[in-house]
């Protein structure tokens, strides 16, 4: 039994009276400590599979299935703790609180997850968090002063501080130059396997795939290829 | 949650700083205008306003114009011996001048028996004490051009003014020779109960009747009008700004609520910024009231309750959380959704 299963899923977006569908019937699942890959021409619908699979909103149809629970059907506060305390989120900008230091963002992350760690264990969870993505020197930085790649290394380990069991990621890599996109990559798969998390990263670029264990492409609302 | 609040203040201490100091102006201008309004209003009625509770009465054909009140001495009989306590009085604008023909405006009021006015024998006279910075001592000896009368300086009392002039206590039958009048304008009876009737006598509560003395009302109204108006600035004030800094944090927000934070929370941030903001200012501003308390200049009526200060206070604390929840309503709205395709902010 896989950890996180998306069930013919199915999105219908109406825009005044034209219905559009634009998830047909989606079927894939995720595994602890694999990367999972997303790709497709632009449209396809890959972000909106993303954000529904992360509970962000809500399916037409279909089931997103977590831990044996069925996302789909549950309360919002339900999710809003699932989200808290089980996932992790990249987006394609880091979205660092710009009033916090580096630190204190991982700290935030903490709270939010409810995490039951003390003040000490919390410093050097965080510490050695800071370490896995090399930005251990920054501590005390504010967002502002960080270059974008070193930004984007500060929201993963803000998604993953709290050892969440899945890691959702759409585009990590689009705001960053080629040599920073495969250090992001590879910190993203080098993380996935060693906290045994199962990562779901929609990307364009091809390069990237090179980092998935798995790649699911879609096309038009649909999953055309797995590999 | 961890002080996401504070953080935030002291990251960003420019603007919180702006949005403090308005308020502080705001606040501190209100009490100003309080402390004047009730040193105004103590200037023009401290006479009717130091009585206890209790109940004013005049002539129906006075219409409510105690000027124009005659009770006759049969009717004051009459109240008298239903009632303890009871006294009658009148009050008159007029003139007095010293031996070199110095004019002073004073308010004449005379009264049977009480124990709240001061009794004077005929010829005497009680001043209020603001009298003694134009001169006047006591012994003393000041006519009434009207009438001719002598009258001798005898004492003086705190806090006895009408109509923002010095109360001169005079003797009834002083009174009656100065003014013809064998009659008295008013009656009053203490106690907060209900007010008793009498036939061609109307009763005025202590606030009722001070708002048929229409300079009184005029000037109570305009003031309190522009203090409702400043607390309805401040209120508007937390509600721009806080929707400002909303709207520019709409993309945070979304952030924060796709990674698992409570609505909630984001509320609670905001109203700890505004009470934080609030009550720093609201603490400035009622010391420097109360050092201009202290060093207002004697010719300026003010005078600072902390009663009515820590009742504006409230009202402020209540108008900010009223506007910053108002402009929060936002939080309310955004999308964990829209955030995420959306650019760096
Ligand atoms: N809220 C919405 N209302 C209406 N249409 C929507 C909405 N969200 C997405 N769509 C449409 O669904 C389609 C798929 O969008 P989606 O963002 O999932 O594509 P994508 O594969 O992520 O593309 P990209 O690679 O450009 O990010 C698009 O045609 C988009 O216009
Ligand atoms: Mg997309």
């Amino acid at each position: 039994m896989s950890i996180f299963t998306i069930d013919e899923v199915r999105k219908t977006f109406t825009n005044g009276e034209v219905k559009e569908e634009i998830l047909k019937g989606v079927n894939l699942s995720l595994q602890e400590g694999e990367v999972t890959a997303l790709t497709g021409a632009s449209g396809s619908g890959k972000s909106t599979l993303l954000t529904i699979a992360a509970g962000l909103q809500s399916a037409s149809d279909g089931q997103v299935i977590f831990e044996g629970e069925n996302l789909t059907a549950m309360k919002p506060e339900h999710v809003r703790k699932i989200r808290a305390g089980k996932f992790g989120f990249v987006f394609q900008f880091a979205h660092l609180v710009t009033f916090l230091t580096v630190e204190e963002q991982l700290l935030l992350m903490l709270d939010v997850s409810g995490s039951k760690l003390n003040k000490q264990e919390r410093k050097r969870e965080i510490d050695k968090m800071l370490k896995l993505v090399e930005m251990d020197h920054r501590k005390t930085a504010y967002p502002t002063s960080l270059s974008g790649g070193e930004k984007q290394r500060v929201a993963i380990a803000r998604a993953i501080i709290h050892q969440p069991k899945i890691l959702f990621a759409d585009e990590p890599t689009a705001s960053l130059d080629s040599k920073r996109s495969k250090d992001v990559m590879a910190l993203i798969r080098d993380l996935t396997r060693k906290l045994n998390i199962a990562a779901l990263v929609v990307t364009h670029d091809e390069e990237m795939l090179s980092f998935a264990d798995k790649i699911i492409k879609m096309s038009d609302g649909q999953i055309v290829q797995k590999i | 949650m961890m002080n996401m609040a504070w953080k935030e203040m002291k990251r960003n201490k420019g603007r919180f700083l702006i949005l403090g100091s308005i308020v502080f102006l705001v606040s501190f201008l209100t009490f100003m205008i309080s402390g004047l309004a009730n040193g105004l209003s103590e200037d023009n009625a401290g006479l009717i306003k130091d009585l206890p509770e209790g109940h004013f009465y005049m002539t129906k054909e006075a219409n409510k114009t105690y000027n124009l009140s005659r009770i006759d001495n049969n009717t004051q009989n009459d109240i008298f011996a239903k009632n303890s306590n009871t006294f009658a009085l009148s009050i008159q604008m007029g003139f007095l001048n010293n031996h070199d023909g110095k004019q002073q405006s004073v308010a004449f009021v005379t009264s049977t028996q009480s124990k709240w006015f001061q009794h004077v024998k005929k010829g005497e006279v009680i001043f209020d004490r603001s009298v003694e910075d134009n001169g006047i001592k006591i012994g003393d000896t000041l006519t009434n051009k009207q009438s001719g009368g002598k009258l001798v300086v005898k004492g003086f009392v705190h806090h006895s003014k009408y109509s923002h002039v010095p109360v001169a206590y005079i003797n009834m039958d002083d009174y009656k020779e100065m003014f013809r009048t064998s009659d008295m304008q008013l009656m009053y009876i203490p106690g907060e109960d209900k007010a008793p009737t009498f036939t061609g006598l109307q009763a005025f509560s202590k606030d009722q009747f001070l708002n048929t003395i229409a300079s009184y009302k005029a000037e109570q109204m305009s003031l309190n009008m522009i203090i409702w108006f400043l607390i309805v600035i401040s209120g508007m004030l937390f509600a721009i700004f806080f929707y400002m800094m909303n709207v520019q944090k709409m993309g945070l927000y979304g952030i924060l609520k796709a990674i698992g934070v409570k609505t909630s929370s984001l509320f609670r941030m905001m109203w700890t910024q505004m009470a934080v903001i609030t009550v720093i200012a609201l603490i400035l501003s009622i010391a420097l009231s109360e050092v201009f308390n202290h060093m207002a200049p004697k010719g300026v009526p003010f005078q600072f309750t902390f009663e009515i200060t820590f009742q504006l206070s409230v009202v402020f604390l209540i108008i900010g959380f009223i506007g910053s929840t108002l402009s929060g309503l936002q939080i309310k709205k955004v999308q964990p959704l829209q955030a995420i395709q959306q650019g760096e902010m």
